[in-house]
């Protein structure tokens, strides 16, 4: 493995993580979280190496903090949050060898409207920080461009009350291999709302690192993986560390031709997080038999008094429903968008922020006129 | 209007209707009464066109085309209506929006051009008051929640909508309070036309009190074992249906 990192990121740190990298390779799918997500398979020891994969800020709202972390003597906001210890090899990866990244910070007590929009582009690693500090408030829209290898390393972190609304929103890239990062550190009494909605790639996998570390603290999670072929996997670890934490989960996955959807979600109640309230739904749909979904919710619960609810269903288009529609004269078609549209959109309508719902309903739109 | 020969449906390989024989004349009204599991509602979906319901023999004319051929959304678009027994919960589509897509997918496959949603709105509005179904109804999922009489007046309001040729209603009286048995009667008596058809599955003599029938139909074991005017149904309710069922076994 080439190190030739550009970012500015102490030798000894840098040295840990590509010893875990090292140590591990590539993750494949004899390792159980990558079951369903063969990346060696799919990218051989080449994604490893070193190529430039870049940020691009297509709207940076007034009075957010910019720093490139090529640039050294970084200041306190960003090493106090950057590349804290990580035990997920493509996270360490990234750290190892990505030679570009980018730190944000919404400053405390700050509310903006005007959305974040960060896109990731290039084939490689890259790496990104975003601070929303106590009470401050933020919309960011994340962009992906298709790119061969792509490994996003992205860390976030809420301050005390503050709230950060996530949407990514990622279009059909059939011969592109993604993966990415999210390790979102929640402070109390503070808000993070992530939604994912994907159409698939060669490998897509979206990983959410989820800890609640204050009293109060709440994560809602959402998405929709519509594919027609391809593959998506969203794989989550919501960490209640403390009591009085909520979290949930609502994703919803179509998928048809050969697709493949993945969603791994574990919640974890650790000791002592008593009152942790949470609730994780995965649903998916198949349409045809060549399509697969594999979903696999998982607790791990050491507290007492927690509230804990979590399901997952693999089905089919309800006949019954279907013939009602069609009994009504409307087109076999179109009342199976209908059926698919009706089956989405509760997990669609998560998404707070009007702009990114709207264009992830006209996308799933467009998508379903296809595989309906 | 409707003309059924020797009608054979078998569900899930099971034979269900046994050779059934029927007609319908225009600007008629027929009723099918008979005991539970006798096969009304396999015609009704088998009229309709549901999947699964497959006909091994005889016929099925409706204005003198084969509707078997035809999938269920023609059938609706040439004017074949069903009430079901048990309306669909259908979460994450609002009334209005279904209502509004199914009165245009009607209208477009006859080559009408599509009414805008202010002109839906209208032409509901106007139904649903005189069948008693809110606004508030109209803007929640579909059947979602709904009560069994709630329900059936949405089936009912929807009939009034499309205006078919030819309506099957299936229980539709059933679960209905005094009130709404006599709006839901009301709007079939208002389709009453020279140029439609009605029939209508009951278990009750009440609702036939009010939608007079020209005939009815005694259902049994997957066929029709008796016939006649509306007293037949005075004499069902007086005797039950073992008498009938047993004379013709
Ligand atoms: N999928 C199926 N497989 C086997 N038998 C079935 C199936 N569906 C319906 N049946 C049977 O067909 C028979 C007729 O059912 P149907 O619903 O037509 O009766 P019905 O006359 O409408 O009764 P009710 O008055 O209770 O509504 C019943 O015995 C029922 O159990
Ligand atoms: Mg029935």
């Amino acid at each position: 493995m080439t190190a030739l990192s550009a970012i500015a990121l102490s030798e000894d740190r840098r040295a840990r993580a590509a010893a875990l990298v090292q140590d591990r390779g590539l993750p494949h799918r004899r390792i159980e979280e990558w079951k369903y997500s063969d990346l060696r398979a799919v990218l051989g020891e080449a994604g490893l190496s070193a190529v430039v994969a870049q940020y691009l800020i297509r709207n940076l709202p007034h009075g957010m903090d910019v720093w490139d972390l090529s640039r050294p003597d970084a200041p306190a906001w960003v090493t106090d949050n950057f590349a804290r210890e990580t035990g997920n090899t493509m996270n360490a990866a990234s750290l190892a060898v990505a030679d570009a990244g980018i730190a944000l910070r919404v400053p405390a007590g700050m509310a903006i409207d005007d959305p974040l929009k960060l896109d990731f582009t290039g084939a490689g690693h890259v790496r990104a920080l975003l601070v929303v500090e106590a009470g401050a408030s933020l919309n960011l829209v994340e962009g992906v461009v298709a790119a061969d290898f792509r490994n996003v390393g992205f860390e976030i972190a809420l301050g005390e009350g503050a709230r950060l609304e996530h949407v990514r929103i990622c279009p059909a890239l059939d011969g592109a291999v993604l993966v990415e990062e999210a390790a979102v550190r929640i402070a109390a009494g503070a808000t993070y709302r992530g939604h994912f909605t994907g159409f698939g790639a060669r490998l897509s996998r979206m990983e959410l690192e989820i800890a609640l570390e204050g009293t109060g603290a709440q994560a809602h999670l959402s998405g929709v993986a519509l594919l027609d072929g391809r593959h998506s996997d969203i794989t989550t670890h919501v960490s209640h560390l403390v009591g009085d934490t909520h979290s949930s989960q609502l994703f919803k996955h179509v998928a048809a031709g050969k697709g493949r959807a993945v969603y791994q979600g574990k919640v974890t109640v650790a000791k002592g997080a008593n009152g942790a309230d949470s609730s994780q739904t995965a649903k998916a749909l198949l349409l045809g038999d060549a399509a697969e979904a594999d979903l696999k919710p998982e607790l791990e619960i050491f507290a007492d008094d927690v509230k804990c609810a979590h399901g997952a269903a693999v089905g089919d288009l309800d006949a019954e429903s279907l013939f009602y529609l069609r009994a009504r004269g409307i087109p076999e078609a179109q009342a199976r968008r209908m059926l698919l549209q009706a089956f989405l959109e509760d997990a669609v309508a998560e998404v707070g922020h009007a702009e990114s719902r709207e264009m992830a309903r006209t996308e799933l739109l467009a998508a379903l006129e296809k595989v309906a | 209007m409707l003309e059924i020969k020797n009608l054979h449906v078998a569900v899930d390989g099971k034979e269900i209707l046994k050779g059934l024989t029927l007609s319908i004349g225009a600007g008629e009204v027929h009723a099918i009464m008979g005991p539970n599991g006798s096969g009304k509602s396999t015609l009704s979906y088998t009229l309709a066109g549901r999947a699964g319901y497959d006909i091994t023999d005889g016929s099925i004319l409706y204005k003198g085309e084969d509707l078997a051929a035809m999938p269920p959304e023609e059938r609706a678009a040439k004017g074949v209506f069903l009430a079901m027994q048990y309306p669909v919960e259908i979460p994450g589509v609002t009334t209005m929006t279904f209502l509004k897509t199914a009165l245009n997918s009607q209208r477009r496959a006859r080559g009408q051009s599509d009414l805008d949603a202010v002109g839906v709105l209208k032409l509901v509005r106007a139904k649903a008051k005189a069948l008693n179904v809110s606004e508030e109804m109209l803007k929640r999922a579909l059947n979602v929640g709904f009560s069994g009489g709630e329900k059936k007046r949405l089936e009912t309001l929807q009939m009034a909508l499309f205006e078919p040729s030819l309506a099957i209603l299936d229980e539709t009286d059933s679960g209905l309070d005094i009130d709404a048995l006599r709006l839901v009667a009301e709007g079939v008596n208002a389709l009453r036309d020279p140029a439609r058809a009605m029939l209508v599955i009951t278990h009750y003599q009440r609702l036939l009190d009010y939608i007079v029938p020209d005939r009815i139909h005694v259902l049994a074991k997957g066929r029709i074992v008796a016939e006649g005017g509306k007293e037949l149904a005075l004499e069902l309710e007086a005797k039950g249906y073992e008498h009938i069922v047993g004379q013709a076994a």
